[in-house]
C-alpha cells in the first residue's frame, strides 16, 4: 500500500498541455519523460558559469531506438534537440537553449564488448570515462584520454568536445582514440561513422563528428581504441621558486626529446588548496610545482625520470622528488585531478578557462595572466597541462559582490586575447559552446566560419540539434538571438 | 521559503560534479535530481529564488540515503549530511516530509520493552509466515534475547534499539572481545536506549536531541562509549554538531568505533588460529565516509580470517540507510543490486559489515552476512 501511495504522490498529470511532451510520454517509458520544474531546473545547467539555460522536456533514453523516437518526434513538432552527457562541461555546451528536448544518455551506460586483440572496445555513450578504464584494468588495458572529470564525465561528452587530459600528452586526445561512432543523425536516421577496417572507405565524418559538440547528432555507441598498460612508470615531483622556472623545464624536457607520458604545472595558492584536500604530500612553499610522468619500459623510464630532474634543476628546481609507491602516485594524481574543484575552500565561484599557447610562450603568456588578473582585481591561480601548452587559468572569485562578474568576463576576454596573440588558440579541450563563441571571429576568416556552418548544416539541414552554439551569430544557421531570448520560466 | 541553511555551506558547492559517481541514486537513475549537486542546487533555488517545494523537490530530497558518499569525494568539502539533515528538519516542521504515520513508526525505539515486545511478536509472525518478504527484514527475528551481563567499568558498549532487539548475539560477541581484550565492559543497556540517528535522518531532530541530552545524562562522564554499529558511532560522534554544547562535545570525543577502539589495543587480544575463511569487507557508509575510520576494521579482522577481500566499487552505499530500504524499497533495490554485483565479483566464504542496516539488507538478498566481532568471536572460542 506504501508504495501505492508513493506512486500515486509521484505520478504526474496525464496531459501536459504540450503535444510534444505528450507524445513522449506515449512512446516512450513514464520515468523516461520528466516535464517538471525540478529536473527543467537543474538540467538548464552544466558546470560552467552560464546561466540563461531554459530546457524543455527531458528524456532520459536507454536505447539507439529510444534516441530515434525522440529526434524524430522533436522533427514532427519543430522542435530542437540538445544531448547531454554527465553535465560536466565547462563551455556551456549542454546548455538547453530554446526550449529544446534534452537528451540525457546517462543511463545507456553499459560496457557492451571488450576485443583485447584488436583493441577495441564499443561502449554505450553514457558509460563513465574512468569506468571503462576500471573494466579493462584486469585485462591489461585503459582508455587513454583522462580528463580531470574523469571520474563522472561520459565517453560521449568525450568524444563530443574531443577532451583532453594529462596523459594525452603522449598518447593523443579523444579523436585518437575512437575508431566508430554510431549516431541519430537530426532526421532520425541511424549512420555508422568511421569502422573497425585499418583504413575505412569514403570521407572521415568521424573526425568531423569528434569536436562537434552535440551539433551534429546524437553519439548511441561508440567504438574506442584501448590502450595497453605500460609495465613501469615513473611519476616525479619537481618544486620551483617561480612558475617561469616550472614552465621553462616543461618547455626545455619536450625540446631535448623526451615525450613523457604527462607534465602539469600548479602554482602555489592551488597546491595549497589541492595540498589541503588530498594530503599528499605537495610542497606549501614552492611557487609552483611540476607533475611529471614517464612510462614505457623499466630501464628506460629511469633514464628519462633522471634526465627531467636534470632539467629542473638546470631550471633552478629547488626540490625533485619520485614517488616511491603506487599509493603516492595515486594520490598526487587526485590532487591534480581534482584541482579545480577544490577552490571553494577560496571563494564560492569559478571560471576555468581553456587555451593553448606554444610551449616557448609558456612562460611569458602566464606572466601576462597575473598581470591581467591583478588590474582586474581578480584573483588567479594557474593550473595546466604543460606538456602541450594547454593553459587552464582559474579564475576565483565571489559572485554575489557587485560588478564581479563584469571583472571576470573581462578577464577572461583579455586572457583569451594574450593567448591568441602569443600564437595560440582558442580551446584546448573543455570546447567553445556558449563560452568562446564571441571569439570565434578572432580566430577564423568569415569564410571559415561559413563553411563550418555549411558542414553542420550537411548533417543538420533544419539547424535543430544543440542549436545556438560554437558558431557565432551571423554565421550560424540558428537565430542565436531568438533562442536566448525565450523567457527563464517560472519554475512550475 | 527558508530552509535555514548556512549560506556558506550552501555556497561551498562549485557545481563541478565531482560527487554524482559517489552518489547511489545518481549512479541508478543517472538522474540530476537524484544527484548531490542536483540536491543542493534546489536547496539553493528554495532558499534564495524562493522556488516552490513541489513534490518532485520533496521526493529529491526524500529519495536521499544520506550515505554521504559525496562528502569524501568533495574537493571542496561541502558539508552535505548537515546540509540534509536541516533542509528534512525545516521540511518535517512545515509539516511537507516524514508523514504522521512515520513519526509514530520511531516512537518504539526510544523505549526499550516496547520495541523488545514488537520485536518478538514480529519473530512469531514471522515464523507464521505472515510477513511479506519485501519489506526486507532480516530472515529470523529473534523472538527471545538473553540478557547481556556486564564484565566491569572500563568501558561502554552501546547497545542501542533496533540492534538490540535484532542482533543481540553481535553485541555479545562484541562484548566478550572486548573482555578478551582485557577490559572491563559495561552494556549501556536501558540507560541509552537509542542515538536518534534514525530520527536525525528523518529531520525529526528534536527527538534525536532529547535522546542525545538524555544519552549524556545517564553516562559516566570518564568512560568511553564504544559503538558496534557504524550508523549509531557516527550519529553520536556528531553530538557536539547536534546540541551545540561543550559537554555534548566531550561525550563525542570519548566515542568510539569498536573497530577503532580495539585496532589500538589489538596486541591484546590472544594469538589464534585464523578461520579458514575467504571475508569480504562491506564498508557501511557512515564508518568509511562519516567516521573514516573503516580501516581499522581490515586490521582488527586480518589476523582472525585467512583472506581479506576487497570490494572495488569505491564503497559505494549497499543502499540499507537505516530505515530507506523500507520507505525506498525499488530504489534501495536497485542501489543493492550493484553492490550484489561486486560481491560475485570478489566471490568470498562470507561478507563482513559493521552496521545492522546493511547486513540485514544484504542479508535478505540471500548474502551471508556477518559482523567483524562475531567473526574474531568464533576465531577467539574456537
Amino acid at each position: 500500500m506504501l508504495e501505492k501511495l508513493r506512486n500515486l504522490r509521484r505520478s504526474e498529470p496525464q496531459t501536459t498541455g504540450d503535444p510534444f511532451v505528450d507524445a513522449l510520454r506515449a512512446a516512450l517509458g513514464p520515468d523516461q519523460v520528466r516535464y517538471d520544474g525540478a529536473h527543467r531546473s537543474l538540467l538548464s545547467h552544466d558546470a560552467s558559469v552560464f546561466d540563461g539555460g531554459n530546457s524543455g522536456p527531458v528524456c532520459y533514453p536507454t536505447s539507439t531506438a529510444d534516441v530515434q523516437t525522440i529526434v524524430r518526434l522533436a522533427n514532427d513538432h519543430g522542435r530542437n534537440v540538445v544531448p547531454r552527457g554527465a553535465g560536466t562541461g565547462l563551455a556551456g555546451g549542454a546548455i538547453p537553449l530554446g526550449l529544446p528536448v534534452v537528451v540525457a544518455v546517462t543511463r545507456m551506460d553499459r560496457i557492451l564488448e571488450v576485443d583485447p586483440v584488436n583493441r577495441v572496445a564499443w561502449v554505450e555513450p553514457g558509460v563513465v570515462n574512468l569506468d571503462l578504464t576500471r573494466h579493462l584494468t584486469p585485462m591489461g588495458f585503459h582508455f587513454a584520454p583522462d580528463p580531470s572529470s574523469q571520474q563522472v564525465c561520459t565517453i560521449a561528452g568525450n568524444v563530443a568536445n574531443n577532451s583532453g587530459g594529462p596523459h594525452c600528452l603522449a598518447y593523443g586526445v579523444t579523436n585518437a582514440h575512437v575508431v566508430a561512432l554510431e549516431v541519430v543523425l537530426p532526421s532520425g536516421d541511424v549512420a555508422m561513422l568511421g569502422g573497425l577496417e585499418p583504413e575505412p572507405q569514403g570521407l572521415d565524418l568521424r573526425g568531423a563528428f569528434v569536436g562537434s559538440e552535440g551539433t551534429l547528432g546524437v553519439i548511441t555507441k561508440v567504438a574506442v581504441r584501448i590502450t595497453r598498460n605500460r609495465p613501469a612508470v615513473r611519476t616525479l615531483l619537481l618544486s620551483f621558486g617561480s612558475v617561469r622556472d616550472a614552465a621553462n623545464t616543461v618547455s626545455d624536457v619536450i625540446a631535448a626529446g623526451i615525450v613523457p607520458a604527462a607534465m602539469e604545472v600548479m602554482d602555489q595558492p592551488i597546491t595549497r588548496a589541492v595540498e589541503n584536500y588530498v594530503g599528499a604530500g605537495y610542497p606549501l612553499d614552492a611557487a609552483a610545482v611540476l607533475l611529471a610522468e614517464v612510462d614505457g619500459l623499466a630501464a628506460g623510464v629511469d633514464i628519462d625520470a633522471d634526465r627531467i630532474g636534470e632539467i629542473g634543476r638546470a631550471n633552478n628546481a629547488t626540490d625533485v622528488r619520485l614517488a616511491g609507491s603506487e599509493t603516492e602516485r595515486a594520490l598526487l594524481w587526485k590532487g591534480r585531478k581534482t584541482a579545480f574543484g577544490a577552490i571553494a575552500q577560496i571563494a564560492p565561484d569559478y571560471y576555468l578557462h581553456d587555451t593553448v599557447v606554444p610551449r616557448s610562450a609558456l612562460a611569458d603568456v602566464l606572466t601576462e595572466i597575473y598581470a591581467i588578473a591583478d588590474r582586474h582585481d581578480v584573483l588567479v591561480m594557474n593550473v595546466f597541462h604543460a606538456g602541450d601548452g594547454n593553459l587552464h587559468p582559474l579564475l576565483i572569485f565571489d559572485g554575489r559582490e557587485e560588478g564581479m562578474m563584469e571583472r571576470v568576463h573581462a578577464a577572461g576576454a583579455e586572457i583569451i586575447t594574450a593567448s591568441l596573440d602569443a600564437g595560440g588558440v582558442l580551446s584546448g579541450e573543455h570546447g567553445i559552446g556558449v563560452e568562446k563563441q564571441q571569439f570565434m571571429e578572432r580566430m577564423f576568416t568569415d569564410d571559415d566560419l561559413d563553411h563550418q556552418n555549411r558542414l553542420r548544416q550537411a548533417f543538420d539541414p533544419g539547424c535543430r540539434t544543440n542549436p545556438g552554439k560554437v558558431i557565432p551569430s551571423g554565421h550560424s544557421c540558428a537565430d542565436i538571438q531568438a533562442l536566448r531570448s525565450i523567457p527563464r520560466e517560472v519554475w512550475v | 521559503m527558508d530552509l535555514r541553511l548556512d549560506a556558506d555551506d550552501l555556497n561551498t558547492c562549485v557545481q563541478c560534479g565531482l560527487c554524482l559517481p559517489h552518489c547511489p541514486t545518481y549512479r541508478v537513475t543517472g538522474d540530476e535530481t537524484m544527484s548531490p549537486r542536483g540536491r543542493i542546487k534546489l536547496m539553493r533555488e528554495v532558499q534564495d529564488n524562493d522556488a516552490p517545494v513541489t513534490d518532485e523537490v520533496l521526493d529529491a530530497f526524500a529519495t536521499c540515503v544520506q550515505c554521504r558518499g559525496c562528502e569524501p569525494a568533495c574537493p571542496s568539502g561541502v558539508p552535505y549530511g548537515h546540509l540534509m539533515e536541516q533542509t528534512r528538519e525545516t521540511l518535517t516542521e512545515a509539516g511537507r516530509m516524514t508523514p504522521r504515520w512515520q513519526r509514530l513508526a520511531m516512537k518504539p525505539l526510544a523505549h526499550p520493552t516496547l520495541l523488545g515486545l514488537g520485536t518478538s511478536a514480529l519473530g512469531v509472525a514471522q515464523r507464521l509466515r505472515l510477513v511479506p518478504a519485501r519489506l526486507g527484514l532480516s530472515a529470523s527475528i529473534p523472538v527471545r534475547r538473553e540478557p547481556l551481563e556486564a564484565t566491569g567499568t572500563d568501558v561502554y558498549l552501546f547497545t542501542g534499539c533496533v540492534m538490540d532487539t535484532m542482533q543481540r548475539d553481535v553485541h555479545r560477541a562484541g562484548l566478550e572481545v572486548l573482555t578478551a581484550a582485557g577490559f572491563g565492559v559495561t552494556p549501556t543497556g536501558e540507560l541509552a536506549p537509542c542515538c536518534g540517528a534514525l530520527h536525525t535522518h528523518a529531520g525529526l531532530v528534536g527527538d534525536a536531541r532529547r535522546l542525545a541530552s538524555a544519552m549524556i545524562d545517564a553516562l559516566d562522564p570518564d568512560m568511553p562509549v564504544i559503538v558496534d554499529s557504524a550508523g549509531c558511532g557516527a550519529a553520536m560522534k556528531d553530538y557536539g554538531h547536534l546540541l551545540g554544547t561543550e559537554s555534548a562535545e566531550r561525550f563525542s570525543q570519548r566515542v568510539l568505533d569498536i573497530h577503532e577502539f580495539l585496532a589500538d589495543h589489538l596486541a591484546q587480544l590472544p594469538r589464534v588460529e585464523p578461520l579458514p575463511l575467504r571475508v569480504a569487507v562491506q564498508d557501511p557508509c557512515h564508518l568509511r565516509h562519516v567516521q573514516r575510520v573503516h580501516l581499522a576494521t581490515r586490521t582488527v579482522l586480518a589476523p582472525f580470517v585467512s583472506e581479506l577481500l576487497e570490494l572495488d566499487d569505491d564503497g559505494l552505499c549497499c543502499g540499507a540507510g537505516g530505515a530507506y530500504s523500507i520507505l525506498e524499497p525499488e530504489l534501495a533495490g536497485s542501489i543493492r543490486d550493484r553492490k550484489l554485483a561486486a560481491i560475485d565479483r570478489a566471490a568470498p566464504d562470507v561478507v563482513a559489515s559493521a552496521n545492522p542496516g546493511c547486513s540485514m539488507h544484504l542479508g535478505s538478498a540471500g548474502v551471508p552476512t556477518t559482523h567483524p566481532m562475531e567473526l574474531i568471536h568464533r576465531a577467539l572460542s574456537r
